[in-house]
C-alpha cells in the first residue's frame, strides 16, 4: 500500500514535467493545427546552450535556466520561420516533414557543438528529500509540480485576459477573419511559437536538472512525451495537457514498479493507442476529429 | 475615395482579376454585381490585403494600399465584412467586438463604441456573453458588421451580406446598410441579390470573368437586364 | 563498385517503404505505422530463414501476409480517428512494435552460437545471402525485380478504378461517401496494401543488412517513410522513387564528404524543397510539362 501511494506520488511529480511539455505543444497545435516534430529538439538546443554555460563558465542553475529558456525560444522561432510561416494553408503535412528535417539538423548541430554523448547539467537543489509520514518527496519534484500549475494558470490568464491572448484566440477561431480585424497574424504566430518553446524550455530545464545530464536524444524524448501527454489530455485543452501529463506519469510509474523500465515505455504507447481509439477526444478535448472541419459547436 | 486601377490578382497561373478598374465615391453606396466566379470576392480580398495583387494599384484618398499587409490596411481605415461572416465562433459576442477594435488603444473610446453597437444592434446586447458560433445567421451577420465598424473605418467593404439569410433578415440588413451610409460611412458592397442592392446603391458596377463590363447608376439600366447579366453573365444571356 | 551496388540496394528497399506510405497517403491518411510493419516483416522473415531454414521467397510471402494482416487489424480501429490523431495513434503503434522487439528474445542453439532475436542487442547473423552463394549483384537484381513488380502493380492500380476510388476518398471523404463508396473498406484496403509492401520491404532489409535491431525501426524511419511520397508528390509512384534517390542518393550519400556537417545541410535542403514545391517534386505541373515535351518529340519524329 505504501508502495502504491509512493509510486503515485512519484508519478504525479514526473507527470508534471510531461504536462509542462504538453502545455507548449498544445499552444503550438492550437494556433497552427499542425504537428511540430522539432518541438523537443528546440528544447534540446536550449539545454545545450545552458550546459555550455555551466561546463565552460560554471554558471549557476538560474543563469542556466534563463539561457536555456531563451535558447529554446530562439530555436522555436527558427523552426517556425522555416517550416510553418512559408507553408500555405492545406500544406500541413509539408510542414510536418520539414519540421522533421529540422529535427535532424538541430540534433546534428548539438553533436557538432558538444561531441561527447552526454554532458553534465546543474542540479536545481541538492537538499535531502522531505519526509511526510512514510512517504518521500523530492524538492525538485515539488518545484516541477509548482511550475506546472503556475504556468497553466499564467497561460489561461494570458489567453483570456490579455490583448495578445485575444489575438491568438481570434487566429485559432478563424485566421482569415483575424487578418481582417487587423491582427498581424504572422508576428502573433511567431510569438506564440516562441512562447511555446520557452514553456518547453522551462519543462526541459526541470527535467534535465533532475537527470543532471543532457544528451542529443533528449529532443526526441521531449517531443514524444509532450505529444503523448497532449493527446491523452485532449487536443487544444490547456488544463487537459497538465491532466494528461499527470496521468501518463502515474501510469508509467506503476508500470515501472511492477514490470520494469522497458515495459514502462511500451505501456505508455499502448495506453495512448487504446485511449485514442476508445475516446479520441482525450480527457478534456473537444469533439473527435476537431482538427479537420470541426462542426461549429451548437 | 477608393481608386482601383488595372488590378490583376492571380491564383497560380489563373488570373481571377484581369485588370479591374473602378472608383468608389466618398459618402455613397457603391455596389458590385456579377455572376458566381466573376472575381468579386477576390477583388474584396485583394483590397483588404488578404490576397496580394500581381499588378495594378488600389488608392484610398491617394494613398497606395496595394502591397500593404491586412493589418496596415485596417489602420488606413478600410474594414471588410467577409463573405460567410467569419465570426470567431468560440469567442463571446463582446470579445468579437473587442477583436474588431484590435488596433485601437483608446480603451474608453472602444468601450463607448461597444455600447453604441449594442444600441444599434439590440440582439447583440442581449447575447453579449454568448459564444458567437451559437448565434443565428442574421445575428452573426450583424456581429460581423459591428465588428468591422469597431475599427472606425472610413470605407466599409461588404461581401455578400445577404448570403444564406431569410428574406426578412435580408431586408433588415439592407436597412442597416442604408442607415450606416446616412450616418456618413462610405460603403462598397458586393451582392448577388441585385434587386435589394439596386434599391440602396447610388452607383453600381457589373463584373464578369474578372473584368468590369458596366458602370452606371441604378436608373440607367432596366432591372431585368441587370439581373440577367448579374446572374448569368452577358455571354450566356446573349446565347 | 560495391559502394554503388550497396546504395542501389538501399534505394530499392526505401522505395518499398515509401510506396507503402504512398498508397495510404492517397486516401488522405498520414500513417506513422509503416516502420512498425517494416519491423514485423524484417523480424519474421529473418526468423523464418535463420531458424526454420525456409527459402527466402516463401519467408517474404509470410512477411507480406503478416504485415498486411497487422495493417488491416490496425486499420479498422485507427479509422475512428483522423488527422493528427491518426498520426499520433499510428506513431504510438509503431513505437509499441519497436519496444516489443526491444524486449523480444527467442534464441536457438546452432552449433557454437545462439541464433535469433536477442532483445536490445538485436538479431544478428541473418546470413541467407552468403550462405546460399548470392553475390551482391544477384541481391541487387532480386531487390529491384520486387521493386519494379510493386511499382508496376501500384501504377496499374493508380490508373484503374481502384486508384480513382482511393483518390476520391483522399480528396473529399463526404463527397466520396455520397457517391456510394464504402469509406471504411477503401481505407482499410489501402492500409492493408501498405502493410503488405512494408512487410516485403522489411523482409528484404533484414537479409541484406544481416543484422537488425529495434532502434532502426523508430519514429525516424516512420517519418522517412511518409517524407518520400510527400516530397516526391502524390501524382504517381515515380515521385516516391525520385524522392528516395534525392534523399538517399543525393543528400545522404552525395553529401557524405561534408562529414558531420551533412545533416545540417540535409535538413535545410529538405525544407527548401518543401518550401519551393509544397505539393512534391513531381506534381501535376511538372507532369504536364514532361508530357508536352514527350509529345513534341513524338510529333517531330512523326513528321
Amino acid at each position: 500500500m505504501i508502495d502504491l501511494v509512493q509510486n503515485t506520488i512519484d508519478g504525479v511529480m514526473i507527470g508534471s514535467s510531461y504536462g509542462l511539455l504538453a502545455l507548449g505543444f498544445t499552444l503550438i497545435f492550437g494556433v497552427m493545427r499542425r504537428l511540430n516534430l522539432s518541438y523537443g529538439p528546440s528544447i534540446m538546443i536550449g539545454g545545450y546552450v545552458g550546459t555550455v554555460l555551466y561546463v565552460q563558465y560554471g554558471a549557476g542553475p538560474l543563469a542556466v535556466a534563463g539561457t536555456m529558456i531563451l535558447g529554446a525560444a530562439i530555436a522555436g522561432i527558427y523552426v517556425e520561420r522555416l517550416c510553418f510561416a512559408p507553408m500555405r494553408m492545406g500544406a500541413g503535412i509539408a510542414s510536418m516533414v520539414s519540421s522533421f528535417a529540422i529535427w535532424m539538423q538541430l540534433e546534428q548541430a548539438a553533436i557538432l557543438v558538444l561531441p561527447r554523448h552526454t554532458y553534465p547539467f546543474p542540479p536545481l537543489t541538492t537538499g535531502a528529500p522531505l519526509e511526510w509520514g512514510p512517504f518521500l518527496l523530492r524538492l525538485d519534484h515539488l518545484i516541477m509540480l509548482g511550475c506546472a500549475l503556475g504556468l497553466t494558470a499564467a497561460i489561461q490568464f494570458a489567453l483570456y485576459r490579455t490583448r495578445f491572448g485575444l489575438a491568438l484566440r481570434a487566429i485559432i477561431g478563424n485566421p482569415v477573419a483575424a487578418h481582417l480585424v487587423g491582427i498581424n497574424v504572422s508576428v502573433a504566430v511567431m510569438l506564440a511559437f516562441a512562447a511555446a518553446s520557452a514553456i518547453g524550455g522551462v519543462a526541459g530545464f526541470l527535467v534535465l536538472s533532475v537527470d543532471q545530464q543532457v544528451t542529443p536524444m533528449f529532443g526526441m524524448w521531449a517531443t514524444l512525451k509532450g505529444l503523448i501527454a497532449m493527446m491523452i489530455g485532449g487536443l487544444g485543452s490547456i488544463p487537459g495537457a497538465i491532466l494528461g501529463g499527470l496521468l501518463l506519469g502515474v501510469v508509467e510509474a506503476h508500470c515501472q514498479w511492477y514490470f520494469g523500465p522497458q515495459i514502462r515505455d511500451l505501456a505508455a504507447y499502448i495506453v495512448l493507442f487504446v485511449f485514442l481509439l476508445v475516446h479520441p477526444g482525450g480527457l478534456l478535448g473537444r469533439a473527435p476529429g476537431s482538427d479537420i472541419a470541426a462542426p461549429r459547436t451548437p | 475615395m477608393l481608386d482601383v486601377t488595372d488590378l490583376v490578382t492571380a491564383y497560380g497561373k489563373i488570373e481571377a482579376l484581369k485588370g479591374v478598374s473602378l472608383q468608389v465615391e466618398g459618402g455613397k453606396i457603391t455596389c458590385l454585381l456579377g455572376p458566381n466566379g466573376a472575381g468579386k470576392t477576390t477583388l474584396m480580398m485583394t483590397i483588404a490585403g488578404v490576397l496580394q495583387p500581381r499588378r495594378g494599384s488600389i488608392r484610398l484618398k491617394g494613398a497606395e494600399l496595394a502591397g500593404l499587409s491586412p493589418a496596415r490596411i485596417v489602420s488606413q481605415g478600410v474594414a471588410l465584412v467577409p463573405e460567410n461572416r467569419l465570426v470567431f465562433p468560440h469567442m463571446s459576442v463582446y470579445e468579437n467586438l473587442l477583436a474588431g477594435a484590435y488596433q485601437r488603444h483608446d480603451k474608453a473610446g472602444v468601450n463607448a463604441d461597444i455600447e453604441r453597437m449594442y444600441a444599434r444592434f439590440p440582439q447583440l446586447h442581449e447575447r453579449s456573453e454568448q459564444m458567437a458560433g451559437t448565434l443565428s445567421g442574421g445575428e452573426q451577420q450583424m456581429l460581423a458588421v459591428a465588428r468591422a465598424l469597431m475599427s472606425q473605418p472610413r470605407l466599409l467593404l461588404m461581401d455578400e451580406p445577404s448570403l444564406g439569410l431569410a428574406p426578412l433578415i435580408v431586408a433588415e440588413i439592407f436597412n442597416i446598410i442604408a442607415e450606416l451610409n446616412r450616418d456618413g460611412t462610405t460603403i462598397f458592397l458586393v451582392e448577388q441579390n441585385a434587386h435589394m442592392a439596386l434599391q440602396v446603391a447610388h452607383q453600381f458596377f457589373l463584373m464578369e470573368q474578372g473584368r468590369i463590363t458596366f458602370k452606371g447608376t441604378p436608373g440607367q439600366l432596366a432591372e431585368d437586364e441587370v439581373i440577367q447579366r448579374a446572374y448569368l453573365g452577358t455571354r450566356r444571356a446573349a446565347g | 563498385m560495391d559502394f554503388y551496388l550497396g546504395l542501389i540496394q538501399i534505394i530499392g528497399v526505401h522505395t518499398l517503404l515509401g510506396l507503402s506510405a504512398y498508397c495510404v497517403l492517397l486516401t488522405g491518411q498520414v500513417s506513422l505505422a509503416q516502420a512498425g510493419f517494416f519491423a514485423i516483416g524484417a523480424y519474421v522473415a529473418g526468423m523464418l530463414t535463420v531458424l526454420l531454414h525456409w527459402p527466402l521467397v516463401l519467408a517474404l510471402i509470410v512477411s507480406a501476409i503478416l504485415g498486411g494482416a497487422m495493417a488491416c487489424a490496425v486499420g479498422f480501429p485507427a479509422l475512428r480517428v483522423k488527422g493528427l490523431m491518426l498520426v499520433v495513434a499510428t506513431a504510438a503503434f509503431g513505437e509499441a512494435v519497436r519496444l516489443f522487439f526491444f524486449n523480444f528474445t527467442y534464441q536457438v542453439q546452432s552449433g557454437a552460437i545462439l541464433l535469433g532475436p536477442h532483445g536490445g542487442e538485436g538479431f544478428r547473423q541473418i546470413r541467407y545471402f552468403p550462405e546460399h552463394g548470392w553475390g551482391t549483384l544477384d541481391v541487387v537484381l532480386f531487390i529491384w525485380t520486387i521493386v519494379v513488380l510493386v511499382m508496376a502493380m501500384l501504377w496499374w492500380m493508380d490508373r484503374s478504378r481502384v486508384g480513382a476510388v482511393l483518390r476520391a476518398v483522399g480528396e473529399d471523404e463526404l463527397a466520396a461517401q455520397s457517391t456510394g463508396i464504402n469509406i471504411t473498406a477503401v481505407k482499410v484496403s489501402a492500409m492493408t496494401i501498405g502493410g503488405i509492401i512494408a512487410g516485403i520491404g522489411g523482409g528484404i532489409f533484414a537479409h541484406y543488412t544481416t543484422h537488425i535491431e529495434h532502434i532502426q525501426f523508430g519514429i525516424v524511419l516512420a517519418t522517412f517513410a511518409i517524407a518520400y511520397p510527400i516530397l516526391g508528390g502524390l501524382s504517381n509512384v515515380f515521385g516516391t522513387l525520385l524522392a528516395v534517390i534525392f534523399i538517399q542518393g543525393l543528400l545522404i550519400e552525395g553529401l557524405r564528404f561534408l562529414g558531420d556537417w551533412r545533416n545540417l545541410l540535409f535538413g535545410g535542403l529538405i525544407v527548401l524543397a518543401m518550401n519551393i514545391r509544397p505539393r512534391g517534386l513531381l506534381d501535376a505541373g511538372v507532369l504536364m510539362t514532361l508530357k508536352r515535351l514527350v509529345s513534341r518529340n513524338g510529333e517531330r519524329k512523326g513528321a
